[in-house]
């Protein structure tokens, strides 16, 4: 019995051993304070001073007239008063409009037919072409928004206006007989920043961890290789004490940089801050637990202290991607929804922009919430092998250099 | 002499490459696995069917119509029927549905009787392509349900059924996106990012093969072998380089424009070109990194921070002229910003490639930049101190 209390009070202490040592490494080395502080610090505000200006206005436009009516020119004036078109100027030719776009002067050309007037007069239905670029597809979607509402406008005007001359001046006919109201959820204003930054946080809380967890295993391994096999730096303590004495360091350490980043981030930059502060602490904190495992598992092929930067950094590009920001998860192949299924962050992005944008509650989200606890498990099981078979291997490679 | 001299450091380089492993992943395997990544992710092109849902407190006749209507349109797939408001944001809030149609009681009646009732829809924009679409396909159905009621009440009224028809639309302002009708995501995306992750990439490797000399300590021997001439050291260490290289992004726009007909419509030397220059560029850069930091860690960072950041300032979802000026100009210290913009010109629009003569120049203009700092990184080389 006796035994027992002993052996758990040992464990114990061995933790806060662990735990103080990796912190006093932590903290002096210029690299890792990098990754956990610097890189959650400023990267969060880099990101969101590009996207800030939220959506493009005013993107340039050339219009070829080639009806030279007031009708016409009416259709153009009503596309440069939109928000997110400007009319540059009149081109004379097609020509001469494509040109203005091979030089970028203009993303869009709208081409008035010669008999547009004509047509409304009779009528008749017109059609106006606009050609738009496509590089950006954002340019293309602000376009489509504008152009609509343009062209639901314009054909109002017009139907009254031929619905009078008519004499049908039955009241409700000239009208829409229904009306129709789009309201937006989350992002309220369609903003490219509100939509683009709760995720990409989330993203660089789990990337910078993985960063800095992999790189204090391979400067450990350099340690180890100039000392063969052995991390004088190393504290003496089994498997289990050690890896939890780290977790709890880099808890530590992510606690304030979460709060930082999930709560003043979005407050600083006037971005979609609706949820419940409780709700969403609560459910970072597995994302947080089981990136610090998962970044101990990774840490296996990290052999070398800058190898973490040369495995690591390019899969934030995959994570984000597989974490359906862009592209829906519902999309995607069964594969990599799975391969997704494996990310922390993959879960704490779709967690977090629901509590965050629109609010929802940590009951609404008990899928990710629990799949994250479960990821936390089972990367602590795998952390754990990585790091009993690092022992061994060390443990060989000092035997074999002192028999010979 | 001299070319003999080059050659014993290409063949000393050689060797480097193919002792570490680490080399083949990054040069090679990376790239290319991230672009069959983005292929294989998007290659549907559009994330059609949104799961969305209806709520129609109606339910006549005329709302049961509009709904099997949405239903049949390809943008949106209705997944639920609810019975009122509150479910409906619950299940937004819960990540079931991407948005939802509201039809309000007694709709048929008052549209007939001319009180104009209001459909609402309601799209999670927190999600920006499924929202997009989603609130694109609603905003169809919604127009055209108030077209469908407006052109039974003029055919009532005596007018004929094409001019009712020219009536509900006199003008209709038909968008056609040039070089990419179908608005594939994957066209767009694949090329931007795809680039931008092999430019991460050399970053790394030119800043890992040049600094791994210092760290290791092989940098004198290194440059004693390139008879005392960092300029010699350089071009033959990294010429190897800028071979694989041009070879792995030439396979991805054969994985692009080759096998999966992504548009071209300008000209192939061109793209080669802007290819094997877009390479020497990104080479350039880093190497600049490492005269001015020959610290392997420290200018791995560097080159990491921007490289990662260059996805987003490069401009290739927000555009560049509409960031802050002092922001947005960051864009063009990168070389894949220049190569984004031959492809738009070169393949995307096919323009002449004399509008694109400007990129060509900038990115041969990075290899000069380096060469000012050089002095810095020989200092570094004659006398190698490695700190972590």
């Amino acid at each position: 019995m006796n035994n027992i209390f002993r052996k758990t009070g040992q464990w114990f202490t061995e933790v806060g051993q662990v735990w103080a040592q990796e912190l006093r490494l932590s903290f002096h080395d210029i690299g890792i304070m990098l990754f956990f502080f610097a890189l959650p610090l400023f990267y969060p505000v880099t990101y969101t001073l590009i996207y800030n200006p939220e959506v493009p206005t005013d993107i340039p436009v050339a219009v070829v007239d080639n009806c030279r009516s007031a009708k016409s020119r009416e259709l153009a004036r009503m596309i440069d008063a939109t928000s997110s078109v400007e009319v540059i100027g009149y081109a004379s030719s097609m020509t001469e409009a494509r040109q203005w776009m091979a030089e970028k002067a203009c993303y869009g050309i709208l081409e008035i037919p010669h008999d547009y007037s004509k047509r409304i007069g009779r009528g008749e239905q017109t059609v106006v072409p606009f050609y738009s670029d496509m590089s950006l597809l954002l340019r293309y979607r602000s376009f489509a928004g504008a152009l609509t509402d343009v062209q639901l406008a314009t054909g109002a005007q017009i139907r009254s206006e031929l619905i009078s001359s008519a004499g049908l001046v039955a009241s409700g006919m000239s009208g829409t007989p229904v009306d129709n109201q789009a309201f937006f959820l989350g992002d309220t204003e369609q903003g490219f920043a509100s939509f683009v930054i709760p995720g990409i946080v989330i993203l660089i809380l789990q990337q910078s961890l993985v960063l800095g967890v992999t790189m204090l295993a391979g400067t450990a391994a350099d340690r180890r290789r100039r000392n063969r096999g052995i991390d004088p730096l190393e504290v003496k303590s089994s498997v289990s004490a050690s890896l939890i004495g780290k977790a709890l360091c880099y808890i530590a350490i992510y606690i304030p940089m979460s709060i930082y980043v999930l709560h003043f981030i979005p407050m600083m930059f006037s971005l979609p801050h609706i949820g419940d502060a409780l709700d969403y602490f609560t459910f970072i904190l597995p994302m947080i637990i089981a990136s610090v495992f998962f970044g101990i598992t990774v840490s296996a092929i990290v052999k070398e202290r800058e190898m973490s930067l040369m495995v690591v950094v390019f899969t934030s590009v995959i994570f984000l991607f597989l974490s359906g920001l862009t592209w829906p998860r519902y999309a995607m192949s069964e594969t990599w929804q799975w391969i997704g299924n494996l990310i922390p962050a993959v879960w704490g992005v779709e967690g977090f922009i629901r509590i965050n944008s629109t609010g929802a509650s940590l009951a609404q989200n008990s899928t990710p919430y629990i799949a994250l606890w479960i990821l936390s498990a089972i990367y602590f099981v795998t952390a754990w092998i990585v790091v009993a078979m690092q022992r061994r291997s060390s443990h060989r490679q000092v035997l074999s250099k002192t028999t010979a | 002499m001299r070319s003999s001299v080059l050659k014993n450091i290409i063949v000393r380089e050689l060797h480097r490459l193919a002792s570490r492993r680490v080399y083949l992943w990054a040069m090679i395997i990376v790239p290319i696995g991230v672009a069959l990544f983005f292929l294989s992710l998007m290659d549907e092109g559009l994330p059609l069917k949104v799961p969305t849902a209806v709520v129609d407190l109606d339910n006549s006749s005329t709302s049961r119509n509009l709904v099997r209507n949405l239903n049949a349109q390809e943008l949106t797939d209705i997944t639920m029927n609810l019975s009122s408001y509150h479910e409906a944001i619950d299940k937004v809030q819960s990540g079931e549905i991407f948005g939802f149609f509201y039809i309000p009681r007694q709709f048929e009646r008052d549209a007939v009787a001319g009180k104009t009732p209001t459909i609402t829809y309601y799209s999670n924009m927190t999600y920006f392509v499924p929202g997009t679409l989603a609130f694109k396909g609603f905003k169809t159905m919604a127009v055209t349900a108030s077209g469908a009621v407006a052109e039974t009440k003029l055919v009532n009224a005596g007018i004929s059924d094409d001019t009712a028809g020219t009536l509900l639309q006199p003008v209709v302002i038909d968008i056609h996106p040039v070089g990419n009708p179908w608005t594939n995501y994957s066209y767009y995306l694949s090329n931007s990012f795809v680039p931008a992750a092999l430019e991460l990439m050399i970053f790394l490797v030119t800043v890992f093969s040049i600094c791994h000399e210092i760290k290791s300590g092989s940098s004198t021997d290194w440059l004693a072998r390139a008879d005392g001439s960092v300029i010699v050291a350089l071009v033959g260490k990294l010429l190897p380089q800028t071979m694989i290289f041009t070879v792995t992004g030439l396979g991805i726009d054969a994985l692009f424009f080759g096998f999966n007909h992504f548009p071209m419509n300008g000209s192939w030397p061109a793209m080669i070109a802007a290819m094997i220059l877009f390479v020497i560029a990104c080479q350039s850069f880093a190497t600049f990194i490492c005269c001015v930091l020959p610290n392997l860690r420290f200018a791995l960072s560097i080159c990491s921070l921007t490289g990662i950041l260059a996805f987003s300032i490069a401009g290739f979802s927000f555009p560049v002229e509409q960031m802050y000026g002092a922001v947005g100009i960051f864009s063009y210290i990168l070389p894949v910003r220049y190569y984004f913009l031959i492809y738009i010109d070169q393949a995307l629009n096919g323009v002449s490639l004399y509008y694109s003569r400007f990129y060509f120049i900038a990115l041969l203009l990075f290899p000069l930049g380096c060469i000012p700092v050089m002095w810095n990184l020989k200092r570094a080389l004659r006398h190698p101190v490695y700190l972590p």
